[in-house]
C-alpha cells in the first residue's frame, strides 16, 4: 500500500477524532458535574446538522452566521432540556436513574419529531470550503482541514474559558462540591443548565461540522452517541483532557483499521481498542476525574 | 444580627432540630457546643439554606433568611467555613479563594482582597499555585477561611476549625479568627473542642440530640457544672 495512503487515512482519523473529542466532551461535562448520562446528546448534535440543512436550504444565510445560529439555539434547547426535564428529578431520593430516562425518552422523541417533520430521506450538504489541499502526493480536503481548525480552536477556547472565567471556574467548582459552591453564592441550578446548554452547544458545533461528510438524517447522532461513550469511557470519565486525547486516538485507529482492514471491521477494532485499554487501566486513561 | 426562632429541621424523615432558638448580636462571638450528633452542623447548614426549616424562622436584621434560595444566603453578608473544609480539591488554592469572592460586587475588586488574604495568610500565597487537595490539614483549614475571608461576609460561621490540626496550628487558628473578629466580624463559631472555645467566646449555647439544653456567658458556662462534667472533662 502507498505511504501516503496511509497519511492522508491518519490525517482523516485526526479530522473524526476531532469530531469525537468535541462530542464527548459534552457529555464528559455533563458527567463531570451532574454526575449523570445524557442520552440526548447524539440528538443535539442532530439537530445542529438539520438545522444548518434547514437555515442554508430556507433563508440562503452565508455560513459564517448560520452556524452560530445553530449552535445558539442548541444551546437553548440544552439549557430548556435541563430546566423542564432534568432539574425537577435531581435530588430525589431513590430516583438517581430517572433524569438518565429522562434523556432517553428525549432522544427517542427528538428522533421521531425529525422523522416526522423531515422525513426519512437522508439529506447532503455541500462542503463549506471546495476543493483539496495537495502536500505532495498526499491529499486532504479543505472542509476536513477546516474542521480540524476550528475543532482544535473551539477545545481551545473551551478549556480557557473553564481555567480562566468566573463562570468557568463556577462551573469547575459546582462540579467539585456542589454545597461549598452554594456557600460561595454560586446557584448550582443555574450552572447546571448552563452546563447541559454549553454541552449541547459542542454537539451541535460537531453536527453542522459533520453534516456534509456523512449527511443529515433523523439518526445521525444515536450512531456517534456510542463512540462518544467509547471515548469517555476510553479516556476516563468526567476528564476533559481524556475526552480530547480518547477522541483523537480512537479516530485514529478506526480510519487506520479501515485501510488496513476494511469499513466493517473499524467498530470491532475501537471495541478491541477500548477493551484492551480498560484491561490495562480499568479507570480509563486518565482516570475518573473531576473537573 | 442573626436570629433562630423555634426552628425544627429534618434529614428526610429524621428530625435533626427541636425548637432551636437562638441569637447573634452584631460583633459578638457565639459558639455552640455540644457532642458529635448533637445539631451543630445542622443548625449553621440550616443558616445558610443547604437545608430548609421544617417549622419556625432564620432571620437576619430582623429579614427572613430561610424563605431565600441558598446562593443568596452568601450575598446576605454570611460566610460558612464548613465541616471538613469541603476545598474545590482539584482546584488551586488561588481558584478556591476566588470562588469566595463569586459574587458580581465582589468579583469586581477580588485582587485587592486576594492580597488582603494573602497578608494574613502569608502560607496561602507562597502556596497559592498548588491545588488544593495537596494541602496540609492546617493549610486546608487556612484555605477555608480564606475563601470565606474573599466575600467579605459581616458574619463568619466556623464549624469545628480545630478538628484534626496540631496543637499549634490550632492556636495559629484561633489567633486569626480573633483577629477577624477584631475587625468587626461577627462570629458563630462550632466547636468540640469547649474550652478552646469558651475562652474566646462571649456567649455559648450547649446542644444536646437536636435541641439547645443550656446558654450563657462564656465565663459562666467554663464554671458550669454539668458543661465542665460533659465538655471540660473536669
Amino acid at each position: 500500500m502507498p505511504w501516503f495512503i496511509v497519511v492522508e487515512q491518519i490525517l482523516n482519523g485526526l479530522v473524526l477524532g476531532a469530531i469525537y473529542a468535541i462530542m464527548a466532551s459534552g457529555l464528559s461535562l455533563i458527567w463531570g458535574s451532574l454526575k449523570m448520562l445524557n442520552f440526548a446528546h447524539g440528538e443535539f448534535y442532530m439537530l445542529g446538522g438539520y438545522g444548518l440543512y434547514l437555515l442554508l436550504l430556507y433563508t440562503g444565510l452565508p455560513l459564517g452566521v448560520a452556524v452560530p445560529i445553530c449552535v445558539a439555539a442548541v444551546y437553548l434547547a440544552g439549557w430548556l432540556v435541563e430546566r423542564a426535564f432534568v432539574q425537577p428529578l435531581l435530588d430525589k431520593p431513590g430516583w438517581d436513574v430517572s433524569p438518565l430516562i429522562a434523556t432517553l425518552g428525549i432522544s427517542i422523541v427528538l428522533q421521531n419529531l425529525a422523522l416526522r417533520l423531515l422525513g426519512e430521506r437522508i439529506q447532503s450538504l455541500p462542503y463549506f470550503v471546495e476543493g483539496t489541499l495537495a502536500l505532495g502526493s498526499v491529499r486532504i480536503a479543505w472542509h476536513r482541514v477546516l474542521i480540524l481548525l476550528v475543532s482544535g480552536l473551539v477545545i481551545a477556547a473551551f478549556v480557557s474559558i473553564l481555567k480562566t472565567t468566573r463562570l468557568g471556574m463556577a462551573l469547575r467548582a459546582t462540579a467539585q462540591d456542589r454545597d461549598a459552591a452554594t456557600l460561595q453564592g454560586i446557584n448550582v441550578r443555574g450552572v447546571y443548565a448552563m452546563t447541559f446548554g454549553l454541552s449541547a452547544a459542542l454537539a451541535a458545533l460537531a453536527g453542522t461540522m459533520l453534516a456534509p461528510i456523512f449527511s443529515v438524517s433523523p439518526w445521525m447522532g444515536a450512531a456517534l452517541l456510542g463512540k462518544a461513550f467509547v471515548v469517555c469511557v476510553l479516556g476516563g470519565l468526567g476528564s476533559l483532557e481524556g475526552a480530547i486525547l480518547g477522541g483523537v486516538i480512537l479516530g485514529t485507529v478506526e480510519s487506520l483499521a479501515v485501510v488496513l482492514w476494511s469499513s466493517e471491521w473499524k467498530d470491532v477494532v475501537s471495541f478491541i481498542v477500548l477493551i484492551g485499554v480498560l484491561w490495562v487501566r480499568p479507570a480509563g486513561l486518565f482516570g475518573t476525574r473531576e473537573w | 444580627m442573626l436570629a433562630l426562632e423555634s426552628v425544627d429541621a429534618a434529614y428526610g424523615d429524621a428530625q435533626a432540630l427541636w425548637d432551636v432558638s437562638l441569637t447573634v448580636g452584631r460583633g459578638e462571638i457565639v459558639t455552640l457546643l455540644g457532642a458529635n450528633g448533637a445539631g451543630k452542623t445542622t443548625t449553621l447548614r440550616t443558616i445558610s439554606g443547604l437545608l430548609r426549616p421544617r417549622r419556625g424562622r432564620v432571620l437576619l436584621d430582623g429579614k427572613r433568611l430561610d424563605t431565600r434560595p441558598a446562593h443568596e444566603v452568601a450575598a446576605a453578608g454570611i460566610g460558612h467555613v464548613p465541616e471538613a473544609r469541603r476545598l474545590f480539591a482539584n482546584m488551586t488554592v488561588r481558584e478556591n479563594l476566588l470562588m469566595g469572592a463569586f459574587r458580581a460586587e465582589r468579583w469586581a475588586d477580588r485582587e485587592a482582597t486576594l492580597e488582603r488574604v494573602f497578608e494574613t495568610f502569608p502560607r496561602l500565597a507562597e502556596r497559592r499555585h498548588q491545588l488544593a487537595g495537596t494541602l496540609s490539614g492546617g493549610e486546608q483549614q487556612m484555605c477555608a477561611i480564606g475563601r470565606a475571608l474573599m466575600g467579605r461576609p459581616s458574619l463568619l460561621m466556623l464549624d469545628e476549625p480545630s478538628l484534626g490540626l496540631a496543637p499549634n496550628v490550632v492556636d495559629l487558628i484561633f489567633d486569626i479568627i480573633r483577629q477577624v473578629a477584631q475587625g468587626g466580624v461577627t462570629i458563630l463559631l462550632v466547636e468540640q473542642n469547649a474550652h478552646l472555645a469558651l475562652e474566646i467566646a462571649d456567649r455559648g449555647y450547649v446542644m444536646e440530640t437536636g435541641r439547645i439544653v443550656l446558654e450563657g456567658a462564656g465565663r459562666d458556662l467554663l464554671e458550669d457544672a454539668h458543661v465542665r462534667r460533659a465538655y471540660l472533662g473536669l
